[in-house]
C-alpha cells in the first residue's frame, strides 16, 4: 500500500489506511501526518479519533500517544524525507550557534560536522536516546544563546523579506515610469508635429525651413531634459536604496553576549565582558593627603607663618597655610628612600644591556 | 613610600642623578671630546693663518711657517678633568658673590639653582669650550627666570663685574637651555629644611604627630623622648634654641657645601638635608629620622616585632650608611678662596686655560641683526591681507544680492549684457 501512496497522492482511489473510506467517495478528503509516528489518516479520522484528547495511534502495531493539535499536513510526498525535515529542523532550531561566535573556520566546520552527525544519529535511529539526552542538556544549559540567535535570525528573515518587497516595489515602480516615460514622449512629439503644421500652414513659405529646424531643435531641447530629470531621479532612488541596506545590515549585525564554552560544542569565542570602569583618578593611586613619613596636621608651630596665618591680607588672596605645610613636608622627605647610587647604576646598566643588544656604537657612547 | 615615587618622577632624578663612577667617566667622556676639539680647531685656526699671510705677501713659505706651527700644535696642553671641576667649583663660589651685587641680594634659591645649571651645564660642555665666566652670568639669570624672581635684563647687566653689554650676558642663554636638556626644575633641599624644623618644633610644643608607620607614638612620648636626647657640645637654654640653631648650621651647610660639591648628583635633596642636619645636629637628626622610620631594634622589640618591622629597618640602615656618606662628602668641602694653596693652583689653572681655549667658541654674542626679509615679509602680509579682505567684501556684497527678496541687482545685469 505504501508504495501505491508513494505513485501518486492525489489518486483516485486513495484510501485512508484507518476508515478505508476512498477519495473516489469523498473528493476533500485531506490526509494528516502526526510527528510522533508519521502514520498517515484522514482528517475525519482525526476529528473522530482525537477530539476527546490524546489517544493512541489507531495503526496497529503503533501505540504512540498522539495529540490533535500535532497533526498537520504532509509536505513531502516520502515519509523519510517528512521525518528528516522535521529533526533537521528541530535539531537546528537547538543548535543554532552562528559562524561568528566561533574562534575560527575550523571550529565553525567542526560544529556543523558535529550537528550533522546527531541529526544523522536521530534520523537513523542509532543512539536515539543518548542524543536526545545531549541535545536536552545543551537546550537546558544555553537557554538564553539559543533564544537570541533565534531572534537574530528571526531579524535576518525579516530584514531579507523587507529587502526583497522593496526591490519588487522598486522594480514596479520603474516600469511604471518608464511607461509614463514613453506615453508623454509620444505625446508631446504630436503635440510638437501638430504645432509645427500650423505653423506651416500660418507662416509664409520662405519661413518653412527655419520652422522646421527650430521645432526640431526645441523637440531635442525638451527630450534632454527629460533625460537629465530622469538621471536625476535614478541617483536619488540609488540613495536611498543603499541607505535602506545600510539600515539592514546594521540589524543584523546586532551583537549579543552569551554563555561561553559548553559542554556539546568546542572552540567557541570566548566572550570578553569589558571590566566596569573604575572611577576616574586623577592621581593616579596618590591620595593628594597621603603621605607615607609625615601625618600632615592641620597647624605647625611657627612665629612667622603665625602672623601669616592670621593676616586677613593672605587670607583674601586664597593663600592656605595647610599647602605650604603639605609642600614643604613633600619636600622634606621626598626621595629620602630614593638610593641614586644603587637605583641609577641599575637603570644604567639596563640601557648599556639594551643598547648593546642595538649596537656596539650605543654601548660605547654608554660607557 | 610615596613621597620616594612622587621625587622619582622628577628630571633632577631621571636625567641628572648619577652615580659616581658614572659621574667620573662623564666628565672624563667630556673632557676628552672637548679636548680633541680644541687641539682641531687651534690648527684649523692656525691654518686659516697660514693660507691668509702668505697670499697678502705673494711669497709661500710652506717650509718654514709650517714648522714653526707643528710643534707648537703639540704644546697645547688641555685641562684635565678635575683641573676642569676645579674652575667650575670657582666659578660657583663666584655665582654666590655676585648674588651679593644686587639690591636687594638674590634668594639663596635662585643662586642655588644658577649654581646647579652651572654644575650640569659643566657635566657635557667643557669650561675649554665655553669659559664659565660668561656662562655663568647667564645662569644666574636664567635661574631668577626659572625661580620666579623677576628681574630685567638691563638692571641684572649692571649687577655684573666688568659691565659686560645686555647681548653678551644674554647671548649664551640658548646654549645653556641645550646643555640643561632644557629641564629647569632643580629640587632644592631647602625648603625640606623647613619643612622638617616645622615638624620638630611641633614636637618640642608636644603638638606632634606620630608618622603613619608608627602609629602607637603620642605626642606627649614623642616631646619626651625629643628633650631627653644626648645634649649638643654647645650648651643651649632649650629645646626649641637648640633647634633654631640647628636649624641655622644647617642652612649654612646648604648654602655652601651642598652647591660646590656633587651631592646634587649624587643624592637627594631630603637626604642632603638630612645629612647636613646631621652635620650640624647628630642626636636630633637621629631622633628624627627615628620617629620616622624606628629606633634600632632592641633584643625586646627584634623578637616580637621582627616581621612587622623589617623593611623599615632595612631602609633604615641603608639610610644612615647614604647620610653619614653624604655627609662626610660635605664635611669635606672647604672653600676655595679661602685657601690660598688652591687659590695658587686655581691661577695655574686659569692661565692654561687661557692658552687652551677653543678659538672658534670665544664669541658667543649673537647675531642680533634681523635679517632684512622681515620687512618685506610684513609687506608681503598686508598685501595679502587687503586681498582677503577684499575678498570678503565681495563675497557678503555677493551674499546680500543674493539675500534680497527682490532679487539681485538690476544694473549689474544690464552691464554684463
Amino acid at each position: 500500500m505504501a508504495s501505491n501512496i508513494g505513485i501518486d497522492r492525489r489518486d483516485e482511489d486513495e484510501v485512508c489506511p484507518v476508515c478505508k473510506s476512498s477519495r473516489y467517495l469523498n473528493p476533500n478528503m485531506r490526509f494528516l501526518i502526526n510527528p510522533e509516528c508519521y502514520h498517515k489518516m484522514c482528517e475525519s479520522c482525526v476529528d473522530r479519533i482525537f477530539s476527546s484528547g490524546p489517544s493512541s495511534c489507531p495503526v496497529a502495531g503503533c501505540r504512540k500517544t498522539l495529540r490533535k493539535n500535532r497533526f498537520r499536513a504532509q509536505t513531502f510526498e516520502d515519509i523519510g524525507v517528512e521525518r528528516e525535515v522535521d529533526i533537521r529542523r528541530r535539531v537546528m532550531h537547538i543548535l543554532n550557534r552562528r559562524e561568528e561566535e566561533f574562534d575560527g573556520k575550523r571550529a565553525y566546520d567542526d560544529f556543523l560536522e558535529q550537528r550533522e552527525e546527531i541529526i544523522a544519529n536521530l534520523v537513523s535511529r542509532s543512539d536515539v536516546a543518548k542524543t536526545e539526552a545531549q541535545l536536552q542538556k545543551y537546550a537546558t544549559e544555553n537557554m538564553a544563546s539559543i533564544r537570541t540567535n533565534q531572534k537574530i535570525e528571526e531579524q535576518e528573515a525579516t530584514s531579507f523579506h523587507a529587502r526583497i518587497s522593496l526591490e519588487q516595489e522598486e522594480a514596479r515602480m520603474r516600469r511604471q515610469l518608464a511607461r509614463e516615460e514613453l506615453e508623454n514622449e509620444r505625446r508631446e512629439m504630436h503635440a510638437g508635429r501638430e504645432d509645427f503644421l500650423s505653423r506651416l500652414a500660418a507662416g509664409t513659405s520662405s519661413d518653412a525651413a527655419s520652422i522646421a529646424r527650430e521645432s526640431h531643435k526645441v523637440q531635442l531641447r525638451k527630450s534632454s531634459a527629460r533625460h537629465s530629470e530622469q538621471d536625476r531621479l535614478r541617483q536619488k532612488q540609488a540613495a536611498l536604496r543603499g541607505s535602506e541596506l545600510k539600515r539592514g545590515t546594521n540589524l543584523s549585525s546586532v551583537e549579543n553576549a552569551g554563555p561561553s564554552d559548553t559542554g556539546l560544542i568546542k572552540g567557541l569565542r570566548k566572550i570578553k565582558t569589558p571590566e566596569p570602569e573604575k572611577p576616574y583618578d586623577p592621581f593616579m593611586g596618590y591620595l593628594p593627603e597621603k603621605r607615607d613619613y609625615v601625618t600632615l596636621q592641620q597647624s605647625y608651630p611657627s612665629q612667622y607663618l603665625d602672623r601669616l596665618r592670621k593676616s586677613t591680607q593672605a587670607a583674601a588672596g586664597g593663600f592656605d597655610l595647610r599647602e605650604y605645610y603639605s609642600r614643604t613636608l613633600m619636600e622634606a622627605f621626598a626621595g629620602l628612600g630614593c638610593f641614586v647610587e644603587e637605583e641609577i647604576a641599575e637603570r644604567d646598566a639596563n640601557r648599556s644591556a639594551s643598547a648593546a643588544n642595538e649596537g656596539a656604537a650605543m654601548a660605547a657612547v654608554d660607557l | 613610600m610615596i613621597e620616594d615615587d612622587v621625587y622619582r618622577t622628577s628630571s633632577q632624578y631621571r636625567l641628572w642623578s648619577y652615580t659616581n663612577a658614572s659621574l667620573q667617566s662623564l666628565r672624563a667622556t667630556t673632557n676628552d671630546v672637548a679636548s680633541q676639539r680644541v687641539r682641531a680647531a687651534i690648527q684649523r685656526v692656525g691654518e686659516a693663518h697660514l693660507s691668509a699671510t702668505p697670499s697678502t705677501s705673494g711669497t709661500p713659505q710652506p717650509g718654514s711657517d709650517g714648522e714653526t706651527r707643528k710643534p707648537d700644535d703639540k704644546k697645547i696642553e688641555c685641562l684635565t678633568p678635575e683641573e676642569e671641576l676645579v674652575l667650575v667649583t670657582y666659578y660657583c663660589e663666584k655665582t654666590l658673590e655676585l648674588g651679593d651685587e644686587y639690591k636687594p641680594p638674590l634668594p639663596t634659591m635662585v643662586r642655588a639653582t644658577a649654581i646647579q645649571y652651572l654644575r650640569r651645564f659643566y657635566l657635557t660642555n667643557s669650561p675649554m669650550t665655553y669659559h664659565p665666566k660668561d656662562i655663568m652670568a647667564c645662569a644666574l639669570f636664567l635661574a631668577t627666570k626659572t625661580d620666579n624672581y623677576y628681574m630685567s635684563l638691563r638692571q641684572f647687566a649692571a649687577g655684573v663685574p666688568g659691565g659686560p653689554s645686555e647681548e653678551k650676558v644674554i647671548a649664551p642663554e640658548f646654549l645653556i637651555m641645550q646643555g640643561l636638556r632644557f629641564t629647569f626644575d632643580v629640587r632644592h633641599p631647602f625648603r625640606g629644611l623647613e619643612g622638617g624644623v616645622m615638624e620638630l618644633s611641633a614636637i618640642a610644643q608636644g603638638e606632634g604627630q606620630a608618622a603613619p608607620h608608627m602609629p602607637s607614638e603620642t605626642p606627649q612620648e614623642l616631646q619626651r623622648a625629643l628633650l631627653a636626647i644626648a645634649p649638643h657640645p654647645t650648651p643651649s637654654s632649650s629645646i626649641a634654641d637648640r633647634i633654631g640653631r640647628a636649624h641655622g648650621a644647617t642652612r649654612e651647610l646648604l648654602k655652601s657645601a651642598a652647591q660646590m660639591t656633587d651631592v646634587y648628583f649624587l643624592y637627594t635633596p631630603s637626604q642632603i638635608w638630612m645629612a647636613a642636619f646631621l652635620l650640624a645636629d647628630r642626636p636630633l637628626a637621629e631622633f628624627y629620622l627615628d620617629t620616622k622610620l624606628g629606633g634600632p631594634l632592641t633584643q625586646t622589640t627584634e623578637s616580637n616585632q621582627n616581621n612587622l618591622q623589617n623593611p623599615l629597618y632595612e631602609l633604615r640602615t641603608k639610610l644612615l650608611q647614604v647620610i653619614s656618606d653624604c655627609a662626610a662628602l660635605l664635611h669635606a668641602y672647604t672653600s676655595l678662596s679661602s685657601d690660598p694653596d688652591q687659590m695658587k693652583s686655581l691661577k695655574r689653572i686659569a692661565k692654561k686655560l687661557y692658552h687652551c681655549q677653543n678659538p672658534e667658541k670665544v664669541n658667543l654674542k649673537r647675531d642680533l641683526a634681523q635679517p632684512p626679509a622681515s620687512a618685506t615679509d610684513s609687506a608681503a602680509a598686508s598685501e595679502t591681507e587687503s586681498e582677503r579682505l577684499a575678498k570678503k567684501r565681495k563675497l557678503e556684497e555677493q551674499k546680500r544680492s543674493t539675500n534680497d527678496m527682490f532679487g539681485p541687482e538690476l544694473v549689474a545685469d544690464r552691464t554684463k549684457h
